[in-house]
């Protein structure tokens, strides 16, 4: 037996078991948490596209919209602009007298114009884009690193690589590899490159997605600029740090599942480890995938001063390593959990009695 | 050069605090090999320690001179159709053969050829591109032990492997079975039916609570079995009459009238020598309505094998 042949049963191995990641009714879950955000930024998009359009067809010329000052009327803001695109009237009581108030919107075909009357007068004029790029980065990087890395990777990567090992000791099919004339430290490759090549494929898929579905809605000016900027990096950086994502939360969670039966201690303790990491002394966080990961995203999350202490505490990352010495020390990582999960596998019994 | 025995020296395996098998030593030659116990004797336990699906907290194991520690070469030379379905789910009965071959090195075109021909062999073809899942409990033991022996393996390990086979599928698998033992090849098998063991294998070892209490040739084990006093319960409107004859035979150790005095209890120690004297009462004109087995079960062997102990 030769390291050729080895690598070649490594490939077997994880072909075989792609199948059955893949198509596993208890991967189904995994697809909905990687897609959930791609759904909810093409419905903005969606959204966005629809009030393009129906402001496209009521354009206000720029010139036109600068001259309304305030204390006009709507009547004579009317009379030069035309009919706004959205008109809302309503009585509100304020010092036990009664304050008419209107809003009335215009477009100029980039941005909105919002106008807001008090009493029959003009109150406020504010302009605002339809569609703001620089905010919807920020949204996406927050969704990135407060969904993906902490809770769909996390939990998705839990759900695959737990079930390599538990999974098949529970439907008592893990025989079928034990009895093959393979060593235990292939088999645990081949598993967790199949186990790998699902949740990178899954994940990095969905992020791809989501970054599309967040670019969409913008106008082609600003996506050209973006593109031409810094956009193929931070694409690469996010791929690149849900990549790895995978990579360090897998072997985690392959180990996990070797060793202990039920899968909540591990995601729990875990995710309490990860959540903690900015307190945890330097050496500490080294032991950490969120701590490498984080390092890689491209853009800050944006954090609302108004979130509670404990949920800002825990949200607020550590500070950073280079993206380098991230990627390098996240595969250290990876290298020592999976060194101990062949160590275990290689002491792994078949005990079916005791699983049910 | 590899030895040709499956050598167990002093193996013990406890499962925490439940014991599995105990100090068993054995030296199994090639040949039909017979594991024989009730359920929970340690019989799968055994088999699973030859595989290195478990390994033992004491004593050493070598298969054929190669350790389980090492399923590398191990299960080159061994195939183990287990008691599990081992198929993934939604694959048919060709696909699971054919891929546990790939895992052997073999090609897509040679795990399929080798995969037709073990099916074949157990009578399977028909049925290879069906779902395992669907397969009836026959059918699935077929697969299983197609999978077992589609490498071609020099021991073979299989638990309860006439299970749920129909009387035509079973006479052609012990075919199987004596023709791989004719090669030279180890087939150990378990089961917990005495007499079905009795008839195709050359070797038996009996296993009651993790540890064995007889081994070796059928012969001498079946000495050992017909020793073991039976126990008939007949009915007969005669039955004083007839116990009166039986307490004539040296085998009868003990004759009962029960209560009625229609029925006997009657203990011997030969049931051939009492199934030809009961002929004899019967023919000679007393009416027997009935004769029942009242012990003819393995556990009450193994009670008399291991004095009561259990």
């Amino acid at each position: 037996m030769n390291t050729p042949f080895r690598l070649r049963q490594v490939r077997t191995i994880a072909q075989l078991e792609l199948k059955r990641v893949f198509f596993s009714r208890r991967s189904f879950w995994v697809y909905l948490l990687a897609l959930l955000p791609a759904v909810i930024f093409i419905g903005h998009g969606i959204d966005v596209k629809v009030r393009q359009s129906r402001s496209a067809s009521r354009t206000v010329s720029r010139e036109i919209l600068a001259s309304i000052q305030l204390g006009d009327t709507p009547e004579s803001v009317i009379e030069r602009a035309g009919e706004p695109i959205d008109d809302h009237q309503w009585n509100w009581k304020e010092q036990n007298r009664e304050v008419a108030h209107r809003r009335m919107m215009y477009f100029d075909g980039q941005d909105r114009v919002n106008l807001h009357f008090q009493d029959g007068l003009l109150a406020s004029k504010r302009q605002s884009p339809l569609i703001n790029a620089e905010e919807d980065r920020k949204v996406f990087a927050g969704v990135f690193q407060y969904f993906y890395l902490r809770l769909a990777i996390f939990f998705g990567c839990l759900g695959i690589f737990m079930n390599l090992f538990r999974g098949e000791m529970l439907d008592k099919t893990l025989h079928f590899w034990f009895l093959a004339p393979a060593r235990r430290e292939t088999l645990l490759a081949g598993k967790y490159l199949a186990g790998l090549a699902a949740s990178i494929v899954v994940f990095t898929g969905g992020v791809a997605l989501c970054f599309a579905a967040m670019l969409w809605p913008q106008s082609a000016a600003d996506t050209q600029a973006y593109w031409q900027g810094p956009g193929p990096a931070h694409l690469f950086a996010y791929l690149a740090a849900a990549a790895l994502a995978c990579i360090g939360y897998g072997s985690v969670f392959l180990a996990a599942g070797m060793l202990l039966r039920n899968p909540i201690v591990p995601a729990v303790v875990l995710l309490l480890w990860e959540g903690i990491n900015g307190f945890l002394p330097a050496i500490l966080k080294k032991l950490s995938v969120l701590y490498y990961v984080q390092a890689l995203c491209p853009v800050p999350p944006p954090l609302d001063a108004s979130a509670p202490p404990l949920a800002r505490l825990l949200l607020t990352p550590s500070e950073p390593p280079p993206a380098a010495v991230a990627a390098i020390g996240l595969l250290a990582l990876t290298a020592l959990v999976l060194w101990s999960a062949s160590r275990a596998v290689r002491k792994l019994e078949i005990n079916y009695g005791a699983e049910s | 050069m590899r030895t040709p025995e499956i050598v167990f020296d002093e193996v013990s395996k406890f499962y925490g605090e439940v014991l599995g098998v105990n100090r068993v030593t054995l030296n199994i030659p090639p040949g039909i090999t017979s594991l024989v116990g009730p359920n929970g004797s340690g019989k799968t336990t055994l088999m699973n320690l030859m595989a290195g699906l478990i390994h033992p907290d004491r004593g050493t194991i070598t298969v054929r001179g190669l350790s389980p520690k090492d399923p590398e070469r191990l299960m080159r030379v061994t195939g183990y159709a287990t008691q599990y379905d081992a198929a993934p789910r939604g694959a048919t009965g060709f696909d699971f053969v054919s891929t546990g071959l790939m895992l052997y090195g073999y090609s897509r075109v040679e795990a399929a050829e080798r995969a037709w021909k073990a099916l074949d062999q157990v009578s399977l073809t028909g049925a290879a591109n069906r779902k395992v899942a669907a397969y009836s409990k026959g059918m699935r033991q077929r697969v299983r032990l197609a999978h077992a022996f589609a490498h071609d393996p020099e021991v073979l390990v299989l638990d309860e492997p006439l299970n749920g086979l129909d009387p035509l599928v079973r006479a052609e698998t012990i075919a199987l079975f004596r023709g791989w033992a004719a090669e030279g090849r180890h087939v150990i098998l378990s089961s917990h039916v005495l007499d079905e063991v009795d008839v195709i294998s050359d070797q038996v070892i009996l296993i009651a609570n993790g540890m064995i209490i007889a081994e070796g040739q059928i012969r001498n084990v079946r000495d050992e079995i017909h020793e073991h006093p039976s126990q008939f319960i007949i009915r007969s409107p005669g039955a004083a009459r007839i116990a009166s004859m039986l307490f004539e035979l040296d085998h009868v150790t003990q004759v009962k009238l029960q209560d009625d005095r229609l029925g006997l209890l009657v203990m011997t120690r030969n049931r051939q020598e009492f199934s030809r004297a009961l002929t004899r009462i019967a023919l000679g004109g007393c009416g027997i309505e009935s004769v029942i087995a009242a012990d003819e079960n393995v556990d009450a062997l193994y009670e008399y094998l291991i004095g009561g102990s259990r």
